[in-house]
């Protein structure tokens, strides 16, 4: 606890490597905590919540040695044809962790975009510069809709809570409307 | 965003800090410092930005 604020802490540095090397190959976003984590919220996680483009069984081989060169694991299997088809196919995520690290915490959690909700945020992705981080998250709009409509824990709600004070003024109602919409369309 | 593997995630570090009593909290340490540290910067950088000071009062509120 004796770093400076502006210092790289291991999760930021963790984060940073791990969506470096995934976006040679796919475009992605981190969702969900960490955005709230991100953006000042004091609250735990254990994991960082990823959607990335649906790719090519090849590409994804590629993503996945990408990652292993770079000393990350995935949990679940050692195989990326398997992780492709058992499970990010099947809509289900996979957990990589730093090999040194031991399967420890921190964890990036990926999954492919299941739908045009997905897509979308794929599309909007944005960085928020107050996060001092170099990663694409999904739009505030996105993630207070998502928040509000579908999780609704109270975690999450005063997640959203926390991300309109800080964006007041900054987003864009409308547009938290309609993913509203669409969520109680494809999810609800 | 719940799926059978953070359920196993759940139950794979239980585990290590059943069977673990002595390391667990030396490997839980810095990732929770981490989030933190992350926290103070993000407080650091808004307190800097436009109502920056206004807005992290709201947030003490809420």
């Amino acid at each position: 606890m004796e770093r400076r604020i502006d210092d790289k802490t291991i999760l930021d540095k963790f984060a940073e490597k791990f969506c470096a090397i995934v976006e040679k190959h796919v475009k992605y976003i981190v969702c969900s905590g960490f955005v709230a984590i991100a953006h000042g919220r004091a609250r735990g996680t254990e994991d960082i919540d990823m959607i990335i483009e649906k790719t090519t069984e090849k590409n994804f081989i590629a993503l996945h040695e990408d990652l292993t060169n770079h000393g990350f694991v995935c949990i679940q299997s050692d195989n990326p044809e398997e992780i492709y088809n058992d499970y990010l196919r099947n809509k289900m995520g996979v957990r990589y962790v730093l090999k040194s690290e031991g399967y420890f915490p921190p964890e990036m959690e990926i999954k492919f975009a299941k739908d045009f909700l997905d897509e979308e945020q794929l599309k909007e992705r944005v960085k928020f510069p107050l996060t001092g981080l170099d990663i694409y998250f999904s739009s505030i709009e996105s993630n207070i809709a998502f928040k509000e409509e579908l999780l609704k824990s109270d975690k999450d709600m005063e997640d959203a809570r926390h991300l309109r004070i800080i964006y007041k003024g900054k987003f864009d109602e409308d547009k938290i409307n309609k993913i509203k919409e669409k969520i109680r369309e494809l999810r609800l | 965003m719940r799926d059978k593997t953070h359920e196993e995630q759940i139950e794979r570090w239980a585990k290590f800090v059943r069977d673990n009593p002595d390391k667990w909290k030396e490997k839980l340490k810095p990732f929770l410092d981490s989030q933190i540290l992350i926290a103070r910067r993000f407080y650091s950088k808004l307190a800097e930005s436009e109502e920056g000071r206004e807005k992290i009062k709201l947030l003490r509120k809420a």
